[in-house]
C-alpha cells in the first residue's frame, strides 16, 4: 500500500493544476450544498422552537365585541382546547408618529405570560398605566419607532398620547413587512380607546391543542364554534400553520434553491472529476503499462487514479463545508431574529459529516468509474501505446467547417472539440448547468420584480392615503379630485367573506373605482365587472374545490352573498387565501361601509412630493399620505442575493470544466500540436484551434443550455409561486427578450474562449524538438 | 547549383546538458542536393536537421535557408517558413491520428491559403502509389503506408528543401528500401534534400554527400560522386565510429 501513496503523492506533484481544478469545483460545490443543508436542517427548528418556548396558539378566534364573556368561556370545552388565552378586548386603534399614521390591532392584557401566545419582552416593561403600549419589535424596528416614543391616537375624539414601553416578540403574528402587527395595552385601557362605532370592539381567544392539529381539524374547531355561538359572533380566526408558512416560506424557497442548484454544482463537478480522470488515464497508457509490469495489482492502480482526486476534495471538503455553514448563518440569524429568538452560531456536527460523506462519495465514484478502465488494461497492450487511441470522432464537424470553408485551425478545432465523445459529453454536461444557472438568476429576479409591480401597483399608482375612521369618506373624495394633478383614485377597504369549504374567514379586498388599471397579474379569465363577480388566487380556489366560472354561496356580515369566480389573479397575501370584489358587490352586504385607503394615480410628469404635502396639509390629523413603496420586500431581495451566488459558483464551475477540459485535450495532443507546428502552424493559428474547440462546445452547451435555463425559470418560478399559494401568470414568465438570451450565449462563448486562452498559449508555445525528440 | 542552406559557425548547447550539442558547425549544401548526414546517436545529426528547419535555434551562430536568416525570424516567421519552404519526415511519421491520409497530406496547404488543394494532394498519394489509402486513418495503415503519407504531406507545399529524420528507422526493410526508393526518385526530378541516418549503407547508397559528424562536430564531408572519396571510405569512418 505504500507503494501506491508513494506514487499517488508523486502524481500529485506533478499534476498540480489538475488538483487545483478539483479542489475549487469541489469547494464550490461542497460550500454551496453546505449551505443548503444547514438551512434545511435548521430552517424549520427556529419556529419550532420559538413556538413551543413561548406556548404559540393553534387557532386565534376574533369574536364580535357583543359576544358574552360565558358564551366565549365556554369555547375551549367546545373544540377540547388543552389551554387557552383571553378573552382580550380588543379594538382597532390609529395612531400618529411623527408624520405618519398607522393602524394596529390593539389588545387589553395585564401581562405577557400565560398558556398560551406568551410574548417575549425583548426590550423594556410591560405596561403598567393605561397610556403605555407594547408594539412588536417588527413593527418597531420596520418604522423605527423606539422605547419612550409618544404615540398619538388619532381614531378616537379625545386623542390621547401613549408611550410606547416596550417591545416584544409575537410568535402568534408574521413578521411587519408581510402581516398587519397587533399591540397591547392593560385591558382597562381598551375602553376608552374604542370608537364608538358599530364592530369596532371584539375579542380575541387563543387555543391550544394537546396535539398539533392538522388543517381539516382546525376547519372543523371553526365548524364546532360557529355552531355553538349565536351567529354572526366569529368575526375572523387566524391557525399556526398559516404564520408558520409565512415564517418559513423565505426559508422553504431559498433552501429549494439552494438544493436545486447545489445538486447541480455536485453533478458538475462530477462531470468534471470523471472528464479529469479519464483524462489521466487516457494520457498515461504507457505509464499504467509500467506500474502493472512491475507489479502493481489492477485495485493498486485504481487507487492511484482515485486517491489522486479524492485527496485535493478531501481537503476542499475540509475547507467548504466549515464554509457553507458558515455562509448560512446570516440567513439562519435573519430567521432567528424575526421570531425573538437569540441568534447563536450553529454547526450541525452531522450535517457536516453527511456533507462530507456526500462529496467524497460521489467524487470517489466519479473517480473510481473511469480508473477502473485502468485496473483493467493489459500491460502488453498499454506499453506500446503512448495513450489510447482516438477514434475518428469530431470528422463530421470538421468535413462540415470545411464545407463552409473555415480556415483550418477552426477546422482542425471543432473537430477537437468532439474528438473524445464522452469528455465532450461531460463538458457540455458542465457548461449546460453553468449557462443554465445563470439564465435563472437573470431570469427570476426579473419575473419576481414583475410579480412585486404587479402587488405593489408599480407604475399605475404614486400615492396612498389613508383617512381616520372619523374623517368622512366624501370628503377625501372630494380633496383628491380637488387636486389638478389626481388622474384616477381607486379606494378600497378589507373585509370578511366566509366561503364554503374554507375553514377560517378569507379577506377580501373591495375596490371602489376603476380597479382593473392597477395592474394586478391575472392567471385565467377576466377582471370583475359586474355585481358578483370577484376574482381569487389558487389556493383559495383549489382549497374551496373551485374553478373559474363557478359560483360561491358565502357570507360577509352575517348576510348571504351571492358570487361568482370570473378569474384566477396573483396574490401572495394570506398565502393566496384572498377575494378581490368591486364595491358595488360589497354594498349588498354592508350598504353603510366605506373605504378608508384610497390609491391615487397621478398625471404624467406631477410631482408627487409636492402633491403629498398639499393633501396631507388638508387635514394633518385625519389624512395619512405616503408615497406608493414599491420596494422589494426582503425575503425577495435575500433570494435575489442568493441566486446571485449560486449563479456565480456554478457559472465558475462551468468554466472551471471548460477550462479542464481544454487542459487535457492540449495536454494529451500535445504531439499532435507539435506535427502541426512542424508543418507550419504557427502559435496564433494553435491559439485559434484550441480557443474554436472551447468556443464550439460552448456554443451547443448554450444552445441547449438557454432553453433549459428558461424551462427551468418556469419551473422554479412555479415553485415559488405555488408556495406563496398561486400560479404562475403567464406575464411573470416572459422575462427575457431574444437579445438577452442572444447575449447569453454570446458571453457563454467568450467566456469559455478566455478560459481557453491559457491551455491555448501553452500549446501554441510547445516546443516542437523537446516534443517530437521524446518520442 | 546555388547554395541553398548555410550554416556558419552554428553552436548548440541544451539546458542542463550536453547531449546532442554542436560545437562550431559550418556547412553549405547547394540547391538539388542530395545529402546524408551520418552519426551515432546523440552526435548531434538531430540537432542540426531541427536547425535546418526552423523547428529549433542555435544558441550561437546563423543558420540561413535559401537566402533568410532564421534568427531574424519571430515564432510565426518561422511557422510559415516550415509551412512555405521545407517539408520534414520524422522517423515515427508523426501523422495526426483523427485525420485520413488525405487530410493528413493537405494540412500544410490548407495552412497556408484556403484554395482547395484537394487534387495535388490525391496526386501526390497517387504519386507515391497508395492513392487507395486516402480516406483512411493512419492507425488503418502499415508503417511504410504511413511514411508515404508523411512525405505527401511534406511535399505539398512543393519546399525547397526537404528534410528527412530517419525516415526508415521505424520500418522494416523492404518498407524503407520503398521509402528511399521514393526520395531517390525526388531528388532525380530536382528535390533536394537533407537525410539523417546512422546507417552508412543507406546514406552511401542513396545520397551523392555524406557529412558525418561525431559529439557534435563534423568529422567528414564525403561528395561521393568525386574520385576523392569512395563509399567504403565513409563507411570506413562509420567502423572508426562505432569502434570509439
Amino acid at each position: 500500500m505504500r507503494a501506491v501513496f508513494v506514487k499517488t503523492l508523486a502524481d500529485l506533484r506533478r499534476r498540480r493544476l489538475q488538483a487545483a481544478v478539483i479542489f475549487i469545483t469541489v469547494l464550490l460545490a461542497v460550500g454551496t450544498g453546505m449551505m443548503a443543508l444547514t438551512l434545511l436542517t435548521q430552517s424549520r427548528d427556529p419556529y419550532q422552537a420559538a413556538f413551543a418556548a413561548q406556548k404559540g396558539a393553534h387557532l386565534q378566534v376574533y369574536y364580535d365585541g357583543a359576544t358574552s364573556r360565558e358564551a366565549l368561556a365556554s369555547t375551549p370545552a367546545l373544540i377540547g382546547a388543552s389551554s387557552f388565552g383571553g378573552p382580550y378586548p380588543s379594538t382597532t386603534i390609529e395612531f400618529q408618529h411623527g408624520s405618519r399614521k398607522f393602524s394596529l390591532d390593539t389588545f387589553g392584557r395585564d401581562n405577557p405570560g400565560g398558556d398560551v401566545e406568551v410574548l417575549r419582552i425583548t426590550n423594556g416593561h410591560w405596561p403598567t398605566s393605561n397610556d403605555e403600549i407594547t408594539l412588536t419589535r417588527s413593527f418597531a424596528e420596520l418604522n423605527n419607532i423606539s422605547i419612550g416614543d409618544r404615540l398619538k391616537v388619532v381614531s378616537v375624539a379625545q386623542r390621547p398620547v401613549l408611550t410606547v414601553v416596550a417591545e416584544v416578540v409575537d410568535i402568534d403574528e408574521g413578521s411587519a413587512d408581510l402581516s398587519t402587527q397587533h399591540a397591547w395595552m392593560l385591558s382597562s385601557a381598551v375602553p376608552s380607546l374604542t370608537a364608538p362605532t358599530p364592530r369596532s370592539a371584539f375579542y380575541k381567544m387563543d387555543y391550544r391543542f394537546a396535539m398539533d392539529p392538522s388543517t381539516s381539524q382546525l376547519a372543523g374547531y371553526i365548524d364546532r364554534l360557529r355552531a355553538g355561538l349565536p351567529p354572526g359572533s366569529i368575526v375572523v380566526s387566524l391557525n399556526y400553520l398559516l404564520i408558520r408558512n409565512i415564517f418559513n416560506i423565505t426559508n422553504q424557497i431559498l433552501t429549494s434553491v439552494l438544493v436545486a442548484f447545489s445538486v447541480f454544482a455536485l453533478g458538475a463537478t462530477a462531470a468534471i472529476v470523471a472528464n479529469l480522470v479519464t483524462g489521466i488515464v487516457v494520457s498515461s497508457y504507457r505509464e499504467i503499462g509500467i506500474m502493472k509490469a512491475i507489479g502493481f495489482a489492477p485495485r493498486e492502480v485504481v487507487a492511484v487514479f482515485v486517491l489522486q482526486i479524492v485527496t485535493p476534495a478531501l481537503a476542499a471538503c475540509l475547507v467548504g463545508i466549515p464554509a457553507g455553514a458558515i455562509a448560512s448563518q446570516p440567513l439562519l440569524a435573519n430567521s432567528s431574529h424575526a421570531l425573538g429568538l437569540t441568534y447563536e452560531p450553529s454547526f450541525s456536527v452531522g450535517v457536516g459529516l453527511l456533507a462530507l460523506g456526500c462529496a467524497l462519495v460521489l467524487v470517489g465514484l466519479a473517480a473510481t468509474l473511469p480508473a477502473l478502465r485502468a485496473g483493467l488494461l493489459k500491460p502488453v497492450v498499454v506499453l506500446t501505446s503512448a495513450m489510447a487511441p482516438r477514434g475518428a470522432s469530431g470528422s463530421w464537424l470538421r468535413g462540415l467547417a470545411n464545407l463552409v470553408r473555415l480556415p483550418q485551425p477552426i477546422v482542425l478545432g471543432v473537430g477537437d472539440a468532439f474528438a473524445r465523445p464522452l469528455r465532450s459529453a461531460l463538458t457540455l454536461i458542465a457548461i449546460l448547468l453553468g449557462v443554465a444557472t445563470v439564465t435563472v438568476a437573470i431570469g427570476l429576479p426579473r419575473s419576481f420584480q414583475k410579480i412585486n409591480d404587479s402587488e405593489t401597483s408599480s407604475g399605475n399608482m404614486q400615492v396612498i392615503v389613508t383617512r381616520s375612521e372619523g374623517f368622512p369618506d366624501s370628503e377625501v373624495t372630494r380633496i383628491l379630485a380637488a387636486q389638478p394633478e389626481t388622474s384616477r383614485v381607486v379606494a378600497l377597504t378589507g373585509t370578511s367573506v366566509d366561503v364554503p369549504g374554507i375553514g377560517d374567514a378569507v379577506n377580501a379586498r373591495v375596490f371602489r373605482g376603476d380597479s382593473s388599471h392597477l395592474g394586478y397579474l391575472l392567471v385565467a379569465g377576466r377582471w370583475f365587472s359586474t355585481p358578483g363577480e370577484v376574482l381569487a388566487p389558487k389556493a383559495l380556489l383549489r382549497d374551496a374545490h373551485l374553478k373559474v366560472g363557478d359560483a360561491i354561496a358565502a357570507t360577509a356580515n352575517g348576510r348571504p352573498l351571492q358570487l361568482r369566480v370570473v378569474g384566477e389573479v396573483f396574490d401572495v397575501s394570506n398565502l393566496g387565501h384572498e377575494l378581490f370584489m368591486d364595491w358595488s358587490t360589497y354594498v349588498q352586504v354592508s350598504p353603510e361601509s366605506s373605504p378608508v385607503v384610497y390609491y391615487v394615480t397621478l398625471n404624467p410628469g406631477a410631482n408627487i412630493d409636492a402633491y403629498m404635502r398639499r393633501v396631507a396639509a388638508v387635514e394633518p390629523d385625519f389624512l395619512d399620505v405616503q408615497p406608493n413603496n414599491t420596494g422589494l420586500i426582503a425575503p425577495v431581495k435575500i433570494i435575489d442575493s442568493v441566486l446571485l451566488i449560486v449563479a456565480v459558483v456554478l457559472a465558475l464551475i462551468a468554466v472551471g470544466g471548460v477550462f479542464n477540459t481544454l487542459l487535457l485535450n492540449t495536454r494529451e495532443r500535445v504531439r499532435d500540436t507539435a506535427t502541426l507546428k512542424a508543418v507550419g502552424m504557427s502559435p496564433r493559428q494553435v491559439l485559434v484551434m484550441v480557443a474554436s474547440s472551447a468556443g464550439l462546445l460552448a456554443l451547443i452547451g448554450g444552445l441547449v443550455a438557454t432553453p433549459l435555463g428558461v424551462m427551468l425559470n418556469r419551473v422554479l418560478l412555479d415553485a415559488v409561486s405555488y408556495s406563496a399559494g398561486n400560479d404562475t401568470p403567464a406575464a411573470a414568465y416572459s422575462t427575457f427578450s431574444a437579445l438577452e438570451l442572444l447575449v447569453v450565449l454570446v458571453l457563454g462563448v467568450a467566456v469559455a474562449i478566455v478560459a481557453a486562452l491559457i491551455p491555448g498559449r501553452w500549446a501554441a508555445r510547445t516546443n516542437v524538438v523537446d516534443v517530437l525528440h521524446a518520442e | 547549383m546555388s547554395e541553398l542552406v548555410r550554416l556558419s559557425d552554428v553552436t548548440k548547447v541544451y539546458q542542463g546538458g550536453v547531449t546532442g550539442a554542436l560545437s562550431g558547425v559550418s556547412l553549405a549544401i547547394e540547391q538539388g542536393e542530395f545529402t546524408a548526414i551520418m552519426g551515432p546517436s546523440g552526435s548531434g545529426k538531430s540537432t542540426l536537421l531541427n536547425l535546418i528547419a526552423g523547428l529549433d535555434r542555435p544558441s550561437s551562430g546563423s543558420v540561413v535557408v535559401g537566402g533568410t536568416d532564421l534568427g531574424r525570424l519571430g515564432e510565426a516567421g518561422l511557422a510559415r517558413f516550415r509551412r512555405d519552404r521545407v517539408g520534414f519526415v520524422f522517423q515515427f511519421f508523426h501523422l495526426l491520428p483523427n485525420l485520413t491520409a488525405l487530410e493528413n497530406v493537405l494540412i500544410p496547404a490548407q495552412l497556408k491559403s484556403r484554395a482547395s488543394a484537394e487534387a495535388g494532394g490525391r496526386r501526390l498519394l497517387s504519386q507515391l502509389g497508395i492513392d487507395d489509402v486516402a480516406d483512411r486513418y493512419p492507425a488503418k495503415l502499415s508503417g511504410g503506408q504511413q511514411q508515404r503519407v508523411a512525405i505527401a504531406r511534406a511535399l505539398i507545399n512543393q519546399p525547397d528543401l526537404l528534410l528527412a529524420d530517419e525516415p526508415t528507422g521505424a520500418l522494416d526493410t523492404k518498407s524503407g528500401e520503398h521509402v528511399m526508393t521514393l526520395l531517390a526518385q525526388l531528388h532525380e526530378q530536382g528535390q533536394t534534400i537533407v537525410l539523417v541516418t546512422h546507417d552508412a549503407k543507406l546514406a552511401t547508397r542513396y545520397a551523392a554527400r555524406v557529412i558525418s559528424i561525431i559529439d557534435g562536430s563534423v568529422v567528414d564531408d564525403a561528395r561521393l560522386e568525386t574520385a576523392e572519396r569512395r563509399p567504403a571510405d565513409v563507411i570506413r569512418v562509420r567502423g572508426e565510429e562505432t569502434a570509439r
